[in-house]
């Protein structure tokens, strides 16, 4: 699906803004939490959806921009100072380095979809997990607790971002930005080059597209926000741990966004809300069986909805889904609807 | 001196034909049928805990070690018929759908046997005098059960009408049904026959290690990137891709700190990779 139909969006975004109104407090807090994965989620849904690079490993661009805020907030980083707002900068920036790098490292190996992209970015999940763990300077498997939050100059003296009322702001103004800045670049003419290399690398390089550079492109972008998301999650809760970058979280967004739907952003973004909603709601109570199911939830979903949940029901509203969402089938047509 | 280095060998040699035992289910379901079983890690812990109830219920050792691969065969048979069948047109989707059979299949391994490790004794638990240094016995009838499986997988794809038929279903599946063959159902023997390796692998390997619900994924990776540097798809290369990946991880331990050594041994596939990349172009997937 290029264009999200915009009615929906409003909607969603107009029922989150107006949350504030009668939420409590916990729930703010929790929503803000789960915007934060939610800028996880948009970040796949653009490297996944879009590009058709399967990544199992976004939940590396999360931490490392949480670590690298958290390296920042404590002055940990020799040479520069302890600033959380430098941090909150730089975090998006490292991470978009990071993949980069190891995008450029793939990617001209001709490691650029499919089997070998997939299992080169679980390898990568797993090694940066372990690095964390084995690493006194990251903290261990404990991480790095007492980050200090971000902080805003006040008549009043210092105001400092910890109560979930402006936590929840930031992180609604964050999402929301990126959101629509996603669905305006996917609607554009570069957002369907990217879809044109998803779904044929070797048609789309005839047409005198550059695969590498455009897949490199949407990896980097799509880490800058995982990075972001990773940074606002480390300003939010004080905290870093090695689990932040690992293959654990890096899955674990792959099930909002299939069963949200990868084709469009604010389905991943609905995904995620929803899954993490039910899984506050009946995670408790179900306990272990909670993964099973979620297992085969995400099975299920799959095999009867290629599009996701909300995909296909945006679907409806929108253009028709092509029928091969998950793209890099050599059968499917250059698609260079806009 | 001498007893140093034929441990440090015995060991590099135990780690490679471990890993091989575990790479060659997926020789078959990934080098050679291009199937990404990201369960496949999820099917070596099946064979492990098939392994851990049948003993439980008072059967031996080696019938645990027969029955757990049929047991896992039959498990690859079902995840083909029902979910692999149904988005062989779909590649990256059969990843998700496989990586969610994997999480239930260990969700279910905890429910049912909790998450703390469980043991295997090995049936022999002498030790070998081997250049002046004592090896398990049961470790060097790891390596030969890995030998000998890559052995009989070898035959089995190229010297028996099967084999045949298989390969000949992957070179091309529509002349392969034109002609007759069975198609659907090779896939699904095919399948379930890389799936019951990694099932005799969890179940051969178990009493060397702790059996717990994370153990899958410490083979898993190591073996997606042995046939992933496979100079050629099959079992052949497997050995050669096993060989490389854990050969070196192997040795690098030895030097440096495993963590090192695991960054070492990727930055190392990718290089191969990257080597190979004029021989793989125009097939990019």
């Amino acid at each position: 699906m290029s264009r999200e139909p915009p009615l929906p969006a409003l909607v969603f975004w107009a029922v989150l803004g107006l949350a504030p109104l009668v939420a409590p407090g916990w729930l703010l807090a929790q929503l803000a939490q789960h915007l934060g994965y939610g800028l996880l989620a948009l970040s796949l849904a653009w490297v996944w959806g879009q590009a058709g690079l399967l990544s199992f490993c976004q939940a590396l661009f999360f931490g490392s921009g949480a670590y690298l805020f958290a390296l920042l907030a404590l002055g940990r980083i020799p040479g520069l100072p302890d600033s959380p707002w430098l941090g909150l900068l730089c975090a998006p920036l490292f991470s978009a380095l990071l993949a980069f790098l190891l995008g450029l490292a793939l990617l001209s190996a001709r490691i650029g979809s499919g089997a070998a992209w997939a299992v080169m970015t679980l390898v990568l999940g797993v090694i940066a997990e372990r690095v964390a763990v084995t690493s006194p300077w990251l903290g261990g498997s404990n991480g790095l607790v007492g980050v200090p939050p971000l902080a805003v100059p006040w008549p009043s003296g210092t105001f400092e971002l910890v109560d979930p009322l402006p936590l929840y702001l930031l992180l609604f103004a964050a999402t929301a930005l990126v959101h629509l800045a996603l669905a305006r670049h996917i609607a554009s003419p570069a957002g369907a080059l990217v879809r044109a290399v998803r779904d044929d690398a070797l048609r789309a390089a005839h047409l005198g597209i550059d695969p590498l550079r455009l897949r490199l492109f949407v990896f980097t972008g799509a880490a800058a926000i995982a990075g972001l998301g990773g940074g606002l999650f480390a300003a939010q809760f004080g905290f870093v741990a090695p689990p932040l970058l690992g293959l654990g979280l890096s899955t674990e967004a792959l099930v909002w966004v299939a069963v949200g739907g990868r084709g469009s952003p604010l389905a991943a973004l609905v995904g995620t809300l929803v899954v993490k909603g039910v899984e506050e709601l009946l995670g408790r109570w179900l306990e272990a069986w909670w993964p099973l199911a979620m297992g085969l939830v995400v099975v299920a979903v799959v095999l009867a909805f290629p599009a996701g949940l909300v995909g296909g029901l945006l679907a409806r509203r929108g253009r028709p889904v092509p029928a091969d969402v998950a793209g890099g089938a050599r059968r499917a047509a250059v698609r260079t609807s806009s | 001196m001498l007893a140093d280095l034929a441990l440090v060998l015995l060991d590099t040699a135990n780690r490679v034909l471990t890993l091989l035992l575990v790479a060659l289910g997926l020789a078959v379901t990934f080098g050679l049928m291009g199937i990404v079983n990201l369960a496949h890690g999820e099917f070596f812990l099946l064979g492990a805990y098939a392994h851990v109830a049948l003993e439980r219920l008072g059967l031996g050792f080696w019938w645990g070690l027969l029955l757990a691969p049929v047991f896992v065969g039959a498990a690859g048979w079902i995840l083909e018929v029902v979910v692999i069948r149904r988005i062989q047109d779909r590649p990256l989707d059969s990843l998700v759908a496989t990586w969610g059979v994997g999480l239930a299949i260990k969700q279910a391994v905890v429910l049912l046997f909790g998450p703390a490790s469980h043991t295997v004794a090995p049936p022999f638990a002498t030790t070998v005098a081997i250049a002046g240094t004592s090896y398990p016995v049961y470790r060097l009838f790891v390596m030969a059960l890995a030998l000998a499986a890559t052995g009989l997988t070898i035959l089995l794809l190229l010297r028996t009408p099967f084999g045949l038929m298989v390969r000949g279903t992957v070179a091309d599946r529509g002349l392969a049904a034109a002609t007759g063959l069975p198609v659907r159902r090779l896939d699904a023997l095919a399948f379930a026959y890389g799936s019951a390796l990694a099932g005799l692998a969890g179940a051969a390997t178990a009493p060397l290690m702790s059996v717990d619900p994370q153990m899958g994924v410490g083979f898993l990776l190591p073996a997606f990137l042995s046939v992933l540097v496979a100079p050629a798809s099959g079992a052949f290369g497997t050995v050669v891709g096993a060989a490389v990946v854990g050969g070196s991880e192997s040795l690098a331990a030895t030097v440096v700190s495993p963590v090192v050594a695991q960054l070492l041994v990727l930055a190392g596939a990718v290089l191969l990779l990257r080597l190979a990349a004029g021989r793989r172009y125009g097939r990019e997937r």
